[in-house]
């Protein structure tokens, strides 16, 4: 078989002990990789209902089966898990350099289990593999361990980590890898440092093997001509990242601004792309093999928030900036730093702050608890939160558990903006109907890449879709999230992934994607066959979340009860009880949302 | 009438230097159109760009008010 390895790697963390095994090519073949074959053995394997920080939890890197080939953006890995911030199912994507490395030890998938009894990284040179302790890394933050990583290991060698947040447990911990990338959301970083794990060093030579390596080449030098012609021309994500996105959403009404109380930010040229670019950026800094190169390393080079480091991107100006009202650019820069020091998801960091901020300035959080005023705004009061709650102290220790928890501890949920218990991402899906019914129905709570449709909403592509409409919304939702469940468990960026993979056709037919995978795996892959694929993936892990007991596909009070105050879709809030039945009956699921009997055989999925 | 024309990002490189945040004003007949404000500019007129009027999806024959503002950025995946 080729694309993948076909092995796997398990890791006894509790005995210190790893064992090799084989994957069934047919199981390979219908799950794809990456993300799928994650949640194959995570639903044989782990029970949905054990505690996500115990020892039963099992946790997955995943390769997929374009990663560490020559497709463009083969550089992705999944970390798929029981989140403890939703007690549903994590699954975070990241890219850099350690996926691409993690393939080349000529293992798909690292399975973690049980715990180790204590604090321990695992090296992997191809079929060297070594537990060796970590107490001299345990308490130091991301950066400062892949340094220290790379000197006793090998400067050819690329890690991923977490930090002191991960190592305390707070719920919005990420794993981050080659330092600046994370695998950030539903505090999969919790999960690796309540298997005192702080660290996993990989590096080998073991390229898959490709079923037609010629045409690979020649399809992804095409892909990334086609991706060259739109950086000549000028692209926005070469030139500024996801940072230009700001004054796109807030254009259109739909940038979260102090915890979805408005949207639109009235300081936004303050914190957007031209400002970053001009005031912090060194230059580009893509993942491996990557040509659009949307990474950028910035640094803050004098003042009190000086610093270096890669970002922000749209969602971290978003949730350290507009999201908590703070205007201060390098303030924002700094904490979006700290919390890639500290390992943190940037998304629930800045949002479980801007919830606090809202409920100290409704007299709902007394300044005894908070310990200082923590008014929308207070860029410096913010930073002073990031260190808190990574290192678990005083109020800190409270905005760890993420908003959901925070507000209903203080008698006020309908402030916290989440979908099972995960804070939303940038779009106010109030100006952005498809979006809302993607953040209620989305397998790991709200999350704009379980299926972007705010590509089509918001920036057109491959076709623009008026986002206030909720026409026909619920089946486009199903195709964008069986299309990125196919990139994740491809291995390939969506950002690229979406434009130059898939046909220009509102239901984005995988073409070139599935040429790709067929040419990289020889499994007899056509687009029909991949989607069929990625949707089994998508209906097993609504298997595992329902099981775990999330069965619940709504959206908070804000979104449904309080109309948007500003902005071009004022007045408006999210129809979802006109979406949702369109989009069961789309997924072929029941009026309650559970896959049915037919809809499981059809996918050849088990019916327990 | 007077109405404004924003463009963001890249898009800031077809207006005149003296742009405030990508937002300059036009003098426009009564009646003109979206099309008939956003052509004179040099951005390409295609699924290539998002134009939005006011922030909403419209016809780009709607025809335009005082005070209207009229937003174009280039269609690409991000965020």
């Amino acid at each position: 078989m080729y694309g993948w390895h076909l092995r796997i790697l398990r890791i006894n963390l509790t005995t210190h002990q790893v064992t090799k095994e084989d994957v069934d090519p047919k199981i390979a073949r219908d799950y794809l990789g990456g993300r799928g074959l994650a949640i194959h053995y995570l639903y044989k394997e782990v029970d949905p209902t054990v505690d996500p920080l115990g020892p039963e939890n099992k946790l997955i890197f995943a390769t997929g089966p374009l990663t560490a080939t020559p497709a463009p953006t083969g550089n992705r890995y999944m970390v798929v898990t029981k989140s403890p911030l939703t007690g549903a199912l994590a699954h975070s994507n990241s890219g850099g350099e350690f996926p691409t490395w993690m393939k080349r030890t000529g293992f798909d998938l690292f399975i973690f289990e049980g715990r180790s009894p204590e604090p321990v990284y695992l090296l992997v040179n191809e079929d060297q593999i070594e537990f060796r302790s970590a107490a001299h890394l345990w308490g130091k933050d991301t950066h400062e361990t892949t340094d220290i990583l790379k000197a006793e290991t090998s400067e050819e060698a690329r890690v991923a980590c977490i930090g002191p947040a991960g190592e305390n447990l707070a719920l919005m911990a990420a794993i981050m890898n080659d330092k600046h990338r994370a695998a950030a959301r539903s505090g999969v970083g919790a999960v690796m440092g309540s298997k005192n794990l702080k660290a996993v060093v990989a590096m080998g030579n073991k390229n898959p093997a490709l079923h037609n390596a010629e045409a690979m080449r020649s399809i992804s030098v095409d892909t990334s001509k086609n991706v060259g012609v739109d950086v000549k021309k000028g692209s926005n994500m070469r030139i500024y990242g996801t940072s230009y996105v700001p004054q796109v959403t807030n254009t259109l009404g739909i940038l979260p601004t102090r915890n979805f109380l408005q949207g639109t930010f009235e300081h936004v040229h303050n914190v957007d792309g031209d400002a970053l670019k001009n005031q912090y950026l060194i230059r580009h800094t893509p993942c491996y093999r990557c040509p659009l190169s949307c990474g950028r390393l910035t640094e803050v080079p004098d003042g009190p928030y000086k610093g270096k480091g890669e970002g922000p991107e749209y969602e971290s100006i978003m949730s350290l900036g507009t999201g908590c009202g703070v205007s201060n650019l390098a303030a924002l820069v700094k904490a979006n730093y700290l919390c890639n020091e500290y390992g943190m998801d940037t998304i629930t960091t800045g949002m479980t702050i801007a919830a606090a901020m809202e409920m100290y300035e409704k007299g709902y959080l007394p300044e005894e608890v908070t310990g200082m005023p923590l008014k929308f705004g207070d860029h410096d009061a913010m930073i002073a939160m990031i260190r808190k709650m990574a290192y678990n102290e005083g109020f800190g220790r409270e905005l760890a558990q993420g908003s959901y928890r925070l507000c209903e501890k203080y008698g006020h949920p309908e402030i916290a903006v989440t979908t099972r218990k995960q804070e939303f991402p940038g779009y106010d899906p109030r100006g952005s109907q498809g979006m809302g019914l993607l953040y209620a129905t989305s397998n790991k709570g709200a999350s704009h890449m379980e299926g972007d449709v705010a590509y089509e909403e918001v920036f057109g592509v491959p076709v623009k879709e008026d986002p206030l409409s909720t026409d026909g919304k619920g089946e486009l939702v199903k195709h964008f999230e069986d299309s990125f469940a196919l990139m994740d468990s491809s291995g390939v960026c969506v950002f690229v992934g979406i434009r130059y993979m898939f046909n220009k056709d509102r239901m984005l037919l995988p073409q070139r994607l599935s040429e790709m995978l067929e040419l990289s795996t020889g499994a007899g892959y056509t687009p029909a066959e991949a989607l069929k694929a990625a949707e089994r993936v998508y209906n097993l892990e609504r298997m595992f979340l329902l099981k775990a007991g999330s069965t619940e596909d709504t959206l908070p009070h804000r979104m449904l009860h309080e109309p948007l105050p500003d902005g071009p879709a004022k007045g408006r809030v999210v129809e979802l009880d006109k979406m949702l039945p369109d989009f069961y009956k789309a997924r072929g699921w029941d009026e309650k949302g559970w896959p049915t009997k037919e809809k499981l055989e059809e996918l050849g999925l088990p019916l327990e | 009438m007077l109405i404004r024309i924003k463009m963001i990002a890249n898009y800031r490189d077809v207006l005149p230097p003296d742009h405030k945040h990508g937002v300059i004003e036009l003098d426009l007949a009564e009646g003109a159109t979206v099309y008939e404000a956003i052509s004179r500019f040099d951005i390409p007129l295609n699924d290539e760009s998002v134009i939005v009027l006011n922030g909403l999806t419209v016809d780009m024959s709607t025809p335009l008010k005082e005070g209207d503002m009229v937003t174009a950025f280039s269609a690409i995946a991000g965020g």
